[in-house]
């Protein structure tokens, strides 16, 4: 069990520069959640996309996990750790003993203790999930969970500025195939 | 008869798996066929530190044990070689590349594609995703990037 805080100023330094130096969201996500893995000394860590049509969470971009866990079947937002609320984290402490968990015996063969959930809000709405899963139990101290809120932050934003970014590429690609003929 | 060059993008997922089928279903007769499984993975993040004490030089230090899933990773690709090899394909006509990025994936595999001139490239589209909006359609920037090439898409 620890409660000790985790994420000092280096780090949230790191983190945020991987953020703001990345091009691709996917390859920004792949290296926030390898940094927060290599910071935190945890075991994964997942940033995932809600998807309201499926009602199902999407992996944006992982760490840490196997192959047979990420693949071990859609990830529902209701029953994916449940009571899942808007602005509201999600820890779940020791997995072998919470009823919160959608694939709990996966997470247990897989060698997760404890799994760390963050919405990511956007104009309040929740957008995505910032979840990073532990070794074993993990207390994780309020001030921690508070950076993990700010970041979850960033991610919105970083999230809704690439759907930006992609939807003008997409005007420009549309825009560039209109013949020359067709403006004459 | 020259071999047709197959390309194979993938990614370990469930949809993958059904692209894997595919190919096997599909071309699995044919004599004259070589397969490339292509799998483009984002390299571990680089980070700064001039002071051997700081957090972002263990952090950095800590990093360099994380190659493990890299390793779980080729080590799944070359189940995948061995799983067409199985099912039919001869054993010198499937190969894999397992190789770094930083761009997108998609341009990874229309610069593996013009590198190597394939015939056919065997991609999976699954509709009504939400990481499309944010990452952008791998499906639609190879598609609409290449030309002279057998596409086939499942979905």
């Amino acid at each position: 069990m620890q409660t000790e805080d985790r994420i000092n100023i280096d780090i949230f330094k790191v983190v945020t520069r991987a953020i703001a130096e990345s091009h691709h969201l996917e390859i920004m996500a792949k290296h926030l959640a390898q940094l927060l893995v290599g910071a935190l000394e945890i075991k994964g860590v997942t940033i995932f996309a809600t998807n309201v049509e499926t009602k199902e969470l999407e992996d944006l971009g992982s760490f840490g996990l196997s192959i047979r866990y990420m693949n071990k079947g859609p990830i529902h937002i209701n029953r994916s750790i449940k009571s899942v609320e808007k602005h509201k984290a999600v820890v779940v402490k020791d997995v072998k003993n919470s009823d919160l968990l959608e694939y709990a015996a996966d997470a247990i063969q897989e060698g997760i203790g404890a799994i760390v959930s963050v919405p990511i809000d956007f104009s309040g709405r929740v957008i995505g999930l910032l979840r990073l899963y532990h070794h074993d139990q993990w207390d994780i101290s309020e001030r921690d969970l508070d950076s993990l809120f700010v970041l979850a932050e960033i991610i919105g934003l970083a999230m809704m500025y690439a759907r930006m970014n992609n939807a003008i590429h997409d005007v420009k690609d549309i825009v560039g195939d209109v013949h020359e003929a067709w403006l004459e | 008869m020259d071999a047709q060059k197959l390309l194979l993008p993938y990614n370990f997922s469930p949809n993958d798996q059904k692209t894997l089928a595919f190919v096997i279903r599909t071309f699995g007769s044919q004599e004259n066929i070589e397969v490339t499984i292509f799998h483009a993975f984002t390299p571990l993040s680089e980070i700064e530190a001039s002071d051997h004490q700081s957090a972002t030089a263990k952090l950095k230090r800590r990093l360099s044990y994380l190659t493990q899933e890299l390793t779980e990773r080729e080590m799944a690709l070359q189940e995948v070689r061995q799983h067409l090899i199985g099912q039919g394909f001869h054993r010198d006509n499937v190969r894999y590349v397992f190789k770094s990025r930083k761009g997108e994936i998609s341009a990874a595999i229309i610069e593996q594609t013009k590198e190597h001139d394939y015939d056919v490239i065997v991609l999976n589209h699954k509709p009504g995703k939400v990481t499309r909006f944010f990452t952008g359609s791998v499906f639609t920037k190879v598609v609409t990037a290449l030309r002279d090439i057998t596409v086939c898409i499942v979905s």
